[in-house]
């Protein structure tokens, strides 16, 4: 995923540039919304100073010139290829757009595209949050924002795999040591329990875990829902009769007494054939709870800007990701609008990614337009590639964390040339005779 | 550019212009003193027609987490109400929470150019703003929530000087670029994450030990002495809890010597007499309103039909929510500041309560005898969707329509409600004053609400009409800045709105208080919570609203 040219540790990147040193960086890339990131920047060099992981690998840039915009493989000025992409975009009757990884003002750039020439939207990291929205518009359910967890949750149940590795600072930013309104916090771990470096992290608190195996999880939180419930483990014919059984028994009044637990998951992690059962589930035993005491749910997800990608599409159509926008009118069926099902029916694949190198779909019934990272690589080279810039590093831009109520700041940190993706997208749309 | 509206009897109570007959004349956007005709100039002809100023709502819920949840939670609304437009919109959709799109289509489409969002929270402020700036052909402006941030109990329960809450109250005010002070169940939202399931006016909420009273009474003493021109707004203690009229009562005494605005006080109205221990207490809080002259109302009328409420008081949605109809309903604590609940609501006609809720909007309507202390809400979409504005005209000025409609209701509603004994039918003049003269006064928009030199040119003909629901539905023109965007009820052009904010001076000081608290409790940093004024209606900035400390 590293730009190629982008390993540099050299103080001076260009001949005799600065390197300035910015601080108190909002970060758009995982959805946890961190904002204290550090780095050098030395000319067009980017280096991390203070990220995680992922972030560093995201944020680093090296000092050379990104690729410029390329129709059919040949590298043509901006304005070229913003012609030549509106001219695919005119002639198609069925495009999708893909990718979305952009800022507020991208993804309105995208959608007034969609509304001028038509077109279906999904987002790349889509998958989690439609298996959340199965819960959250059949059902609802209470959440709480992050600051809502770090300083009152007491008791926090994590479901399935431990997080550290999709959402690195999760614990450093949700539990920290010292909290406003609690003294003590008990972690939960009901599924495969915490890596190494979580047990550490967490060993000021304490520590309970429920191995679930993931094929499992849904009927171990529904054994739960059935003990707060009152009910005994007999009704789940054995199932619960052994250790899991009297783990789930404990945590159930453990539940009981907390003043606020919190339930977290990553919706995109869970197996496939029950991940809205157990999203499901883990709503109705934070209602079951709310009946005498409090509780809430704070579903992980959000990576680039997916949150925001969701809201911006229902202030603008009125309906989540996975719509169609045609002429007038716009459509919503998650069945047929995820982008792998769309692009069975399409002619057009415009992809949008300006957080990472993610190369689009794959698809060859139409023409491929690309207005993506720079580093991004192609399996086969799109009719129209047009690098664009990252929020957060050529750019500012907005991004929505992922609880989608705290909206951030992304700040420029240098100037490569690189155009914002709004930009280019009001270049297409605005474009004559298209 | 010049624009002249002729021949039309115009209605500026704020101008003390009542059926005059005079020519409106616009240039360059703003309404100048009137002038021969030049060659040139845009004339409208306006014969049989009435001439107002713009409408303004000062309260409804029109952008921000708490609407965009309820778009997602209850997409029947959307599919219940495609995209309605011309060729001017692709993106529009639904009544109850319109896209932002057609928020501003539906709203400039009755002749009104500013809507206040009456709930913004300081944690979701950058996402209301970023809607607001989406809304076409209207001006916009958020109201804080605060009275159940974290911050301000701390500050308050420490016993912090009011100079301290001031500037906390400025800090944050500049911070969210909002325009005035929401109070929402005053420490009862707060309470409600520690379980407390009610607080009234002089109970001690839990943690901070801080009454609702006390809560009231300081951010009172700090939005007058800021100098804000908006009062505290306030959602009271109880919302729609039977025999809550007492509470409201004793919230009005309780502001003795301040300004006070009361939010949709029809769902702060009810006794509890009767044998089913719900009635009406629209009598006695019209009296009280009467009687204080420094306490404004706005009243969250309910019409029938399919609706869903929205509000940042979750203990009183928590309570709610059994009604959702469709059964499901969202709640969020949200990030020490505030909260907020989605829960999906029909107000049936066949129901006592709802039909008594609907009587007692109209009984506090027209019993409230100042026009200039209550204004013209539906609390959007809590009581019912802003659409059934013209509506809602119809039943203040007409009373054979109005009773008509209440001759629909059950005799138990009849019998509990003196709805039929009011005679009062209001004014056109009266209708410009609680739609568009009063609002603008309340905000302190000098240059909205009238029609006299200086003012902007927001301006709307409507066809005179005796259908006044017919009348209002579909002016005739409606000019926004001098520009025509609405000609007989069909949008013809988008124009970008503005939006107000208040930026009271602050205690440097209060910098490094916050950025300490954003630190250490919510694990933000302080500079990315403020907004600053090129986030504000795409890079254009808020429109200052002038404070006078
Ligand atoms: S954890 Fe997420 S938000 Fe935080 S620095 Fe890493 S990628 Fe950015
Ligand atoms: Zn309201």
């Amino acid at each position: 995923m590293t730009e190629p040219a982008a390993i540099d540790d050299t103080t001076e990147g260009a001949a005799g540039a600065a390197t300035r040193r910015l601080t108190d960086l909002a970060c758009g890339f995982c959805g946890l919304g961190c904002d204290d990131l550090e780095v050098a920047v030395t000319g067009r060099a980017v280096r991390p100073r203070t990220a995680c992981p992922e972030a560093a690998v995201l944020l680093r840039r090296g000092p050379g010139p990104p690729p410029g915009p390329r129709v059919e493989g040949r590298e043509v000025p901006l304005a070229q290829a913003v012609s030549a992409a509106a001219r695919h975009l005119a002639a198609s009757r069925a495009a999708v757009f893909s990718g979305l990884g952009t800022d507020v003002d991208g993804l309105r750039g995208l959608a007034d595209l969609a509304v001028r020439f038509g077109a279906s939207l999904d987002h790349a990291g889509s998958e989690g949050l439609f298996r959340n929205l199965d819960t959250l518009q059949r059902t609802g359910w209470i959440a709480a924002t992050l600051a809502e967890l770090r300083t009152r949750c007491d008791v926090l149940v994590v479901i399935g795999a431990d997080p550290r590795r999709a959402y690195g600072r999760f614990f450093e930013r949700a539990v920290p040591p010292e909290a406003l309104f609690t003294d003590d916090r008990t972690m939960v771990f009901l599924g495969s329990g915490p890596e190494a470096a979580t047990r550490d992290q967490l060993a000021g608190h304490r520590l309970i875990e429920v191995p679930v195996v993931p094929g499992f999880l849904g009927e171990a939180l529904a054994g739960l829902e059935a003990f707060l419930r009152g009910r005994g483990a007999a009704e789940f014919a054995g199932a619960l009769d052994g250790a899991l059984g009297a783990d789930l028994a404990e945590l159930a009044e453990l539940l009981r007494a907390a003043r606020y637990a919190v339930f977290v998951w990553d919706a995109a992690d869970l197996p496939a054939p029950q991940a809205e059962e157990v999203v499901h589930r883990a709503a109705a035993i934070v209602a079951q709870l709310n009946r005498a005491g409090r509780a809430a749910v704070f579903p992980l997800g959000g990576r680039d800007n997916v949150v925001g990608a969701n809201q911006v599409m229902l202030w603008r159509f009125g309906h989540p990701l996975r719509t169609l926008v045609d002429g007038r009118a716009s459509r919503h069926a998650p069945d047929l609008y995820a982008t792998a099902v769309a692009l069975r029916d399409a002619d057009l694949l415009l992809h949008a990614d300006s957080f990472r190198p993610r190369p689009p779909p794959a698809f060859s019934a139409g023409p491929v337009i690309a207005l993506a990272h720079p580093a991004t690589e192609f399996a086969r080279e799109p009719e129209v590639f047009i690098p664009v810039g990252t929020p957060g590093v050529d750019h500012a831009g907005t991004v929505f964390r992922m609880d989608g109520i705290v909206c951030l700041p992304l700040e420029k940190l240098r100037d490569a040339g690189l155009p914002r993706l709004a930009d280019v997208a009001a270049a297409i749309r605005a474009e004559d005779g298209a | 550019m010049r624009v002249r509206v002729t021949n039309g009897r115009v209605f500026d109570p704020a101008s003390g212009w009542v059926d005059a007959a005079r020519d409106v004349l616009i240039a360059d956007g703003r309404i100048v003193a009137d002038d021969l005709p030049q060659p040139g100039e845009t004339v409208y002809d306006a014969a049989g027609g009435v001439v107002m100023a713009g409408g303004i709502d000062l309260h409804s819920h029109i952008a921000g987490g708490k609407v965009n949840l309820g778009r997602l939670l209850m997409s029947e609304d959307r599919r219940a109400h495609p995209e309605p437009f011309g060729d001017f919109c692709g993106c529009g959709g639904g009544r109850a929470l319109p896209t932002a799109h057609a928020t501003g289509c539906l709203y400039s489409q009755m002749g009104y150019t500013a809507v206040f969002e009456p709930a913004m929270l300081g944690a979701n402020a950058r996402h209301a703003h970023l809607e607001m700036a989406d809304i076409p052909n209207i001006d916009t402006g958020g109201y804080l929530v605060l009275g159940n941030d974290d911050a301000f109990l701390q500050l308050l329960a420490q016993g912090e000087g009011q100079d301290a809450l001031n500037d906390y109250v400025a800090w944050m005010i500049k911070a969210t670029q909002s325009c005035a002070v929401k109070l929402v169940n005053p420490g009862g939202i707060s309470a409600f994450k520690f379980n407390g399931r009610s607080l009234d006016l002089d109970e001690e909420g839990p943690y901070y030990g801080l009454t609702p009273r006390r809560i009231l009474g300081a951010l009172q003493q700090a939005v007058t002495e800021l100098g804000l021109p908006h009062p505290i707004h306030l959602h009271g203690c109880n919302l729609g809890v039977p025999g809550n009229i007492d509470t409201t009562l004793a919230t009005i005494a309780a502001a003795e010597g301040f300004a006070l605005h009361l939010a949709h006080v029809q769902f702060h109205a009810y006794g509890q007499e009767g044998d089913r221990r719900f009635s009406s207490g629209a009598a006695a809080l019209a009296a009280a309103v009467n009687a204080h002259p420094h306490v404004s109302v706005d009243v969250g009328q309910v019409m029938f039909g399919q609706t869903v409420t929205a509000s940042a008081d979750l203990m009183a949605q928590y309570r709610n929510h059994r009604h959702a109809s469709p059964g499901k309903w969202a709640g969020m604590d949200i990030e020490c500041d505030a909260a907020c609940g989605v829960v999906p609501f029909r107000y049936r006609d066949t129901s006592f309560v709802h039909g008594l809720q609907w009587a007692i909007g109209l009984e506090l309507f027209l019993l409230i005898d100042d026009p200039w202390r209550v204004f013209l809400t539906t609390d959007h979409p809590n009581g019912a969707p802003f659409t059934t504005y013209p509506h809602l005209i119809r039943l203040l000025m007409d009373k054979p329509f109005r009773d008509a409609h209440l001759a629909r209701l059950g005799p138990a509603v009849r019998a509990h409600t003196g709805l039929g004994e009011i005679r009062r039918e209001y004014t056109l003049e009266e209708i410009a004053i609680v739609t568009r003269a009063a609002p603008a006064r309340a905000l302190g928009l000098a240059d909205r609400g009238h029609l006299a030199p200086g003012g902007v040119g927001d301006l709307v003909v409507y066809a005179e009409d005796s259908d006044r629901e017919a009348m209002f539905a579909a002016p005739r023109l409606v000019l926004k800045n001098g520009r025509e965007v609405v000609r007989d009820g069909a949008i013809v052009a988008l124009q970008a709105g503005s939006t107000f904010a208040a930026a009271p001076p602050c205690d440097p000081q209060m910098d490094a208080r916050m950025a300490r608290w954003f630190d250490e409790a919510i694990g933000l940093k302080a500079k990315h919570f403020r907004i600053a004024d090129h986030e504000i209606r795409g890079g254009r900035g808020p429109i200052r609203l002038e404070c006078r400390p």
